[in-house]
């Protein structure tokens, strides 16, 4: 426990620039999302008011694009883990023919650039009708994602102490007893922060969901675009993304909780 | 435009497996691409959206934001023409027929001449590029300054004294990017004229040559670097008109050229400031333009969708037009109420200049950004 | 350790057997998609861009490569996004190898706030940080106002040079780089460092010798991941950026829709897909490099 009070101060001093860095421009977000007149060089804005959230919460774009960016997200990540949960865990531990190149083709998902190849999937799309169509959406989010949802789990799924699986194993527990109770919470951090990267990124993306979406795909992001981009009132933009902080803010909290487990285990470990 | 080709042939066969999912699209829903900012977009969602429905009750509007991002979805379109499948778009706003190369050719676009709209002969005939295009409303770009920092009487009135004030007060001047929002375009564009002459008459649809008309362009582009480095950064240009506004309103400069319909509203919305004011160049104003109307002709619903464009050219919609989003009609005044014609027809310049699209939209935007932009860099 | 490496050996021998189908049907499903909605439309872009179209059909040439490589304008482009990328990467390492120590080593209330706000740039999208920076970074932004406020001079703002892409790049992919390093230093046990504590090494020392070549593996995969994603990064360069040199995302969209050139926007994305296929290379080597080592 002497350590703890040892490093302490370099938990201090992380905590203070972080919170600089990574808050400033968030409150200044915050405040402008209150704001109606705030010009140089008053420290504090000349005109508060509530108009602006009135505007953006009457609307009922406003709740359309929240209801689609979430189920959207939603059914991503499930497939996504879905499809891609067993296949991380077959890399990891077992063999069979071909697996390194399958395993590294996962890299091509990030390696060639993003526009460039949506606008040759479009083409492709448009002949199978998934223009404009939530699946295709869904399909195509789901290709972008596949990297994330395989590759965190590989090293959780290869680090797990195979020695705890072995004993149980000889103890006569069944092999799906000892995934559950001795691989999986193991696993579990890596899986949630792997989940909480897909939900994350599907939900705030914007070019497939403009490219292969439109016109009837809509979600909060594309808004976010519009009102920040076109939009004369940039404090629309502040408020959708206030909006958007709640599931997420729901999400970190949930996820903490898993990922912070870990690390206590891992110390008495 | 080969790989589409290619790609047609691959999947003609997939599309046959498939073509029963093909049918989701709502089939009454007329799909409306809108490339303006959100003034636009209110404007179709509050004006010609409900004209229309009302008039015809079974089809409805759907408004779609399409702005910056309007290629790939033209390209779609392309890709959905001479195959089965309904490509979800109806009409463009605001689009140029001549891209992507070769699209008129292929016969992508209706063809207005020969569409019978009732309306389409009332249009100003200045105002039609192209038999592609269906001007519906103008705007133009002018000068925004503060007049904190400079006195209204002082504001520069031509080309040489914008250039004089800008000398003076290194800094205090930038513009956006041509490629994107179209105020700092239309800025490059008057000193393209400039340097030729103050005669746009020598930029025609049709008259683009590789080589010849490039030089032309270069000789604007020696004025804009001559004062490239008296800009704010100096070099530095901002993204899109928004920012050249926020610019403008955070009091960093002193003067940006925007468009009049967008600056207007951001001062009614308390945006800028009641401080800024506004000016036109006198020796030649600087160069507007129309929105043209595309309509595919491959539209899911063709025949409603150009009954949706002869109501936008109606004497009803053109007058909100004027009244509601500050713009300039594209029918003659004589087919307008007479009171408005004669509030603001003499706010309308005899003809706003224009600068044409097509290949030139390209060779200026290229050109800009490999000559001028890099010529001074913070 | 060597026990649990004999171990896994064994594991591994015995799964080869009668496994590998299992195995290949694992992973049937991501593959599939991969190579139908990747690999499929990246051969016709490469396709497209090694052909062009004569009378007598299609024939090979490498005009199109030809052309970016003698044009310095797109050469400059190309060299400004490797080095942004290259400075983001470093940035980025250098910040979050400090906090994913802190936080894998200390389970106080306080590695709680800093894992919630280093993960929290995640939800901020990157449209609204760009207008979160230029509102704070920006010319009489925030930080100007503040600094006036207090008499002090105002800062030589980043906007629309070649920093300001490089801050909201660096801000935007804190988390990512801090989850991956983390993920990495959970094989480092606090027993090995205690164990190197006792015998007098130093901090330093410690993380030199016990921690880094224990993550150079995570570290190579982190740094991947980052300059991969810059690579087709665009809407913080294009709103942060200056006009030129552009990054090579708002280049390839320009490129498509102002320059109406398909082709040539497809040759730069194919020219970064190449360095981007280099450090993948370069991390795949690594990775069986590892491999090796471990397995002998």
């Amino acid at each position: 426990m002497t350590r703890v009070m040892r490093l302490d101060w370099k938990g201090w001093l992380i905590a203070a620039l972080l919170t600089v860095a990574i808050l400033l421009p968030l409150v200044n977000v915050a405040v402008w999302s209150f704001t109606e007149v705030w010009r140089y060089p008053a420290v504090i804005p000349q005109k508060f008011g509530f108009r602006f959230w009135g505007d953006v919460l009457g609307r009922r774009d406003v709740r359309d694009a929240v209801m689609t960016s979430l189920s959207l997200a939603a059914i991503v990540t499930a497939l996504s883990a879905l499809i891609c949960l067993p296949a991380s865990y077959a890399f990891a531990r077992m063999n069979f023919p071909g697996r390194n190149l399958f395993f590294m083709s996962f890299l091509t998902v990030y390696a060639f650039p993003k526009f460039g190849l949506y606008i040759t999937i479009a083409t492709i799309f448009i002949g199978l009708g998934l223009i404009g169509n939530f699946w295709g959406v869904v399909l195509i989010q789901l290709v972008s994602t596949l990297m994330f949802m395989v590759w965190i789990p590989v090293s959780a799924f290869q680090n797990v102490d195979r020695r705890q699986e072995e004993a149980a194993r000889d103890v006569g527990a069944s092999p799906l007893r000892v995934f559950w109770s001795i691989t999986m919470p193991q696993v579990l951090p890596a899986i949630t922060a792997a989940v909480l990267l897909t939900f994350v990124n599907t939900f705030y993306e914007t070019e497939v969901a403009w490219l292969i979406g439109a016109p009837e795909v809509r979600t909060v992001p594309l808004l976010m675009i519009r009102f920040i981009n076109s939009e004369l009132i940039v404090q629309y933009g502040a408020i959708l993304s206030l909006i958007m902080w709640v599931p997420s803010f729901l999400l970190l909290i949930v996820a903490r909780r898993f990922l912070g487990a870990q690390a206590l285990g891992r110390a008495f470990a | 435009m080969n790989r589409r080709q290619l790609i047609r042939c691959t999947f003609a066969a997939a599309a046959l497996v498939a073509a029963p999912s093909v049918a989701f699209a709502d089939v009454n829903r007329i799909d409306v691409y809108i490339t303006g900012d959100s003034n636009i977009i209110n404007f179709w969602n509050n004006i010609i959206k409900p004209a229309y429905e009302s008039a015809h009750p079974e089809y409805t509007l759907n408004v779609v934001s399409a702005r910056n991002a309007i290629a790939p979805i033209v390209e779609r379109t392309l890709a959905a023409l001479g195959t089965e499948v309904d490509p979800q778009v109806d009409i463009f706003d605001e689009n140029d027929p001549n891209l992507p190369a070769g699209a008129i050719e292929k016969g992508l676009w209706v063809d207005f001449t020969e569409a019978g709209l009732q309306n389409y002969d009332k249009i100003n005939p200045v105002t039609i590029e192209t038999n592609y295009g269906l001007p519906y409303r103008g705007t133009q770009v002018v000068l925004a300054y503060d007049t904190t920092k400079l006195a209204p009487e002082n504001a520069p009135k031509t080309w040489a004294e914008l250039v004089a004030w800008m000398k003076e007060n290194p800094g205090q001047f930038t513009h956006n990017r041509p490629d994107t929002g179209g105020s700092g375009g239309n800025f490059v564009r008057r000193a393209i004229h400039e340097a030729n002459g103050r005669d746009p008459s020598l930029f025609r649809i049709d008259n683009y040559v590789q080589g010849e008309s490039d030089e032309l362009l270069a000789k604007g582009f020696e004025l804009l670097k001559e004062i490239a480095p008296y800009t704010y950064g100096p070099g530095s240009y901002t993204a899109d008109n928004m920012q050249s506004i926020q610019m403008l309103a955070q009091g960093v400069i002193t003067m940006a050229p925007v468009w009049s319909d967008m600056a207007l509203d951001a001062v009614n919305k308390g945006v800028l400031p009641e401080t800024i004011a506004f000016t036109q160049l006198t020796d030649l104003a600087f160069a507007g333009g129309f929105a043209d109307m595309t309509v595919p002709t491959n539209a899911g619903n063709l025949e409603a969708t150009l009954k949706l464009a002869d109501l936008v050219l109606s004497e009803e919609i053109q007058t909100k037009v004027v009244t509601e989003i500050g713009a300039f009609p594209a029918i003659g005044w004589e087919h307008l109420p007479e009171e408005l014609a004669s509030k603001y027809s003499n706010l309308q310049p005899a003809s706003i200049p224009t600068f044409p699209g097509g290949p030139w939209v390209s060779a200026i935007s290229d050109g800009w950004f490999r000559n001028v932009a890099p010529h001074v860099n913070r | 350790m060597s026990t649990v490496e004999a171990a896994t050996a064994a594991v591994k021998r015995r799964h080869v057997d009668g496994r590998g189908l299992i195995g290949l049907l694992l992973v049937a499903a991501p593959v599939t998609l991969i190579g139908a909605l990747i690999l499929w439309p990246v051969s016709v872009s490469v396709f497209d861009t090694l052909t062009v179209r004569g009378p007598d059909g299609r024939h090979f040439s490498l005009e199109s490569y030809r052309f970016f490589f003698s044009d310095g304008f797109s050469l400059r482009n190309l060299w400004l996004t490797i080095q942004v990328a290259a400075i983001c990467t470093v940035l980025l390492l250098v910040i979050s190898l400090p906090i994913a120590l802190y936080l894998r080593f200390s389970e106080t209330r306080l590695a709680g706030y800093i894992q919630a706000l280093a993960l929290f740039p995640l939800f901020v999208p990157s449209i609204l940080l760009a207008y979160a920076l230029i509102r704070t970074l920006g010319p009489n932004g925030t930080v100007d106002i503040l600094l006036t406020a207090v008499g002090l001079p105002k800062i030589p703002s980043p906007y629309l040079t070649p920093w300001g892409p490089i801050i909201g790049l660096v801000w935007d992919n804190l988390p990512l780089t801090l989850l991956i390093i983390l993920a990495g230093l959970s094989n480092v046990s606090r027993a090995s460092i205690d164990a190197a504590r006792d015998v007098g090494a130093g901090s330093f020392a410690v993380l030199w010798y016990i921690v880094l070549p224990r993550i150079r593996g995570t570290l190579l995969v982190a740094a991947s991941f980052i300059i991969l994603g810059l690579f087709s990064a665009f809407t913080l360069p294009y709103l942060l950026g200056p006009a030129v040199p552009e990054m090579m995302g708002p280049f390839m969209r320009r490129t498509i829709i102002e320059v109406d050139d398909p082709l040539q926007a497809r040759t730069q994305a194919v020219v970064t897909f190449m360095i981007c296929a280099l450090f993948a290379m370069f991390y795949v080597r690594s990775v069986a490099r590892t491999r090796r080592e471990q397995s002998s």
